[in-house]
C-alpha cells in the first residue's frame, strides 16, 4: 500500500478584496489536516493564479470572494485554467457567494462552494474524499 | 507515464517541469529521472538564501529576482517552508513575499516543504537543482528553511552562500559562535534602513577580521528602499562557481546516497520479501548490523548486478 502524497492546495484571492481572515483560517485547517497549503495572498490577478498553480504543480484551488464579483472571476479563471492544461485543477470557491449563484458556479465546473458558517472539517473531509476518488 | 513526462520535460514543458520537481521533492523515481532529462547545457548559478525566521529571506530573493531579469537571465526558485512533524502539512508562504510577472517564463518559482528541517531537504536538493539546470535556467536561488547547522550541508551543494543578518540581533558575542558566518560567501545587513545597521556590521568585520579564512564581503542592503541590490547581485555573481569545481568525490557520493534511499524507499513502499526477511533477521538479532548493512547494500542493487 503506496502512502498518497500530501494534497498541495492554492488558497488565493482575486481582485481588489482585502478581506483574508476567512482565508487564513482555512489555510491553518489544510495544514494542520496534513495538506500542503501554498498560500498566495491578497490582490491576485487571474493570471498569476493560474501560472502559481502550474509552477506549484496543485491539486486543488481555494478561491476566496467577498467582493461580489465572482460571476466574473471564477469563470475566466475555469476558462484559463482549460487553456493552460489544468483541468485537473479541481477549484473551490469561498466567501460571500448569493444562494442564487451557487447551482451557476457548480455548472461552470467549480468543485463545491463554502459560504459563511461552513465548518473547517466539513472542507477538509471534502478536498480528502473527492482526492481518494481518482484524482492524480 | 514518467516516458512521457521526461519527453515533455525534454520539449521544454513547464508543467512537466512542475511535475518532475514533485517526485525528486519526494524522493520518486529520481534515478531515472535524473537519468531521463539528460545533462545541463551549462551548469547554473546556484545561490542559497539563509538566515533566521522574519530577517527577510523571502523578500530578498524576491528583489533578487528582479535583478537576474534585469541581466537577461532566466532563474528558478526553490522557496522552502518548514514541514509539521506533528501532521505533515505545511502552510508554503514565500511565494507571496516574490511578485513576478505571470507571463514571464524566465521566472520559475516552486514553494516546498522541508520535513524534519534542512537536513531531509538536503537529501533531495542535488537532484532537484540538476533538473533546474536540465532545464535550461541560468540561475537557481534556493530560500532555505533558516539558519541553523544544516546550513553547511546546504553549503556545499550550492555556488553562493549569502547569509542574511538583521539590526538588533544580539550582542557581538553571537557572532563568535561557532557556523553561522563562517559558512557564509556573501554577508547581508538586510533590513539596513533601520536603525542599528552599522553596529551590526562594524561586529560582523570586526569578527571576520579575526579569521583566518578568505575575505567574505559584508553589504549593507535595504529591500524596501532598493539600497545596495543591485550591488549585491554583482556581489553574488563574482563569487566563483563552487560546485564546479568541487564536483569530486562528496559530490558523487551525495548521489549516490540519494540513488541509494530512493531505491530503499522502493523496497520499501512494494514491499519486497527480501527486505522484509533481512530487516526481521537483523531486528530478532540474528544477524549484526554490519552484516544487514551489507546485505542490504547488496540487495538494492539493480537485479542482474547483484552478488551471490
Amino acid at each position: 500500500m503506496v502512502e498518497s502524497p500530501p494534497l498541495r492546495v492554492v488558497l488565493a484571492k482575486v481582485g481588489l478584496d482585502g478581506h483574508d481572515r476567512g482565508i487564513k483560517v482555512v489555510a491553518r485547517a489544510l495544514r494542520d489536516a496534513g495538506m500542503q497549503v501554498i498560500y498566495a495572498g491578497l490582490w491576485q490577478t487571474p493570471e498569476a493564479i493560474v501560472r502559481t498553480l502550474a509552477d506549484e504543480d496543485a491539486d486543488w484551488l481555494g478561491l476566496s470572494i467577498l467582493s461580489g464579483a465572482h460571476m466574473t472571476l471564477v469563470p475566466r479563471i475555469l476558462q484559463m485554467l482549460r487553456e493552460a492544461g489544468l483541468e485537473h485543477v479541481g477549484v473551490l470557491v469561498g466567501g460571500i457567494i448569493p444562494e442564487g449563484d451557487i447551482p451557476k458556479l457548480l455548472d461552470m465546473g467549480v468543485a463545491r462552494v463554502f459560504g459563511p458558517g461552513t465548518a473547517l472539517p466539513e472542507i477538509v473531509s471534502f478536498l480528502q474524499q473527492r482526492s481518494g476518488a481518482g484524482h492524480a | 507515464m514518467l516516458e512521457t513526462l521526461l519527453e515533455r520535460f525534454r520539449q521544454r514543458d513547464r508543467l512537466a517541469l512542475a511535475r518532475l520537481v514533485s517526485l525528486v521533492a519526494r524522493g520518486e523515481r529520481v534515478e531515472e529521472i535524473l537519468a531521463g532529462v539528460g545533462e545541463a547545457g551549462k551548469p547554473a548559478r546556484v545561490v542559497a538564501v539563509t538566515g533566521s525566521g522574519g530577517v527577510g529571506k523571502s523578500t530578498l530573493v524576491g528583489k533578487l529576482i528582479e535583478e537576474v531579469r534585469r541581466q537577461g537571465q532566466t532563474v528558478a526558485v526553490l522557496a522552502c517552508d518548514p514541514q509539521s512533524p506533528l501532521s505533515g502539512g505545511a502552510l508554503l508562504g514565500d511565494r507571496f513575499r516574490m511578485p513576478s510577472r505571470p507571463d514571464d517564463d524566465g521566472v520559475f518559482i516552486r514553494s516546498l516543504a522541508a520535513a524534519g528541517g534542512q537536513g531531509a531537504l538536503a537529501e533531495h536538493l542535488a537532484a532537484l537543482i540538476r533538473l533546474l539546470e536540465a532545464f535550461g535556467f541560468d540561475v537557481v536561488l534556493i530560500e532555505t528553511v533558516g539558519a541553523g547547522q544544516g546550513d553547511t550541508v546546504v553549503r556545499e551543494l550550492v555556488d553562493v552562500l549569502v547569509l542574511l543578518l538583521q539590526p538588533e540581533t544580539g550582542d557581538d558575542l553571537q557572532w563568535e559562535k561557532a557556523g553561522l558566518l563562517e559558512v557564509a560567501d556573501v554577508i547581508v545587513i538586510h533590513k539596513a534602513d533601520l536603525p542599528g545597521a552599522e553596529r551590526v556590521e562594524a561586529q560582523v568585520l570586526a569578527t571576520l577580521a579575526l579569521g583566518m579564512g578568505p575575505v567574505v564581503p559584508v553589504l549593507r542592503i535595504s529591500s524596501r528602499t532598493g539600497n545596495g541590490l543591485q550591488e549585491l547581485w554583482q556581489t553574488i555573481a563574482d563569487q566563483p562557481l563552487r560546485r564546479g569545481r568541487q564536483q569530486s568525490g562528496r559530490d558523487l557520493l551525495r548521489l549516490a546516497q540519494q540513488i541509494l534511499a530512493a531505491r530503499f524507499a522502493t523496497a520499501e513502499t512494494s514491499g519486497r520479501p527480501e527486505l522484509r526477511q533481512l530487516l526481521a533477521e537483523w531486528q530478532a538479532g540474528d544477524i549484526t548490523s554490519s552484516r544487514a548493512a551489507s546485505a542490504l547494500l547488496n540487495l538494492l542493487r539493480p537485479i542482474g548486478e547483484r552478488l551471490a
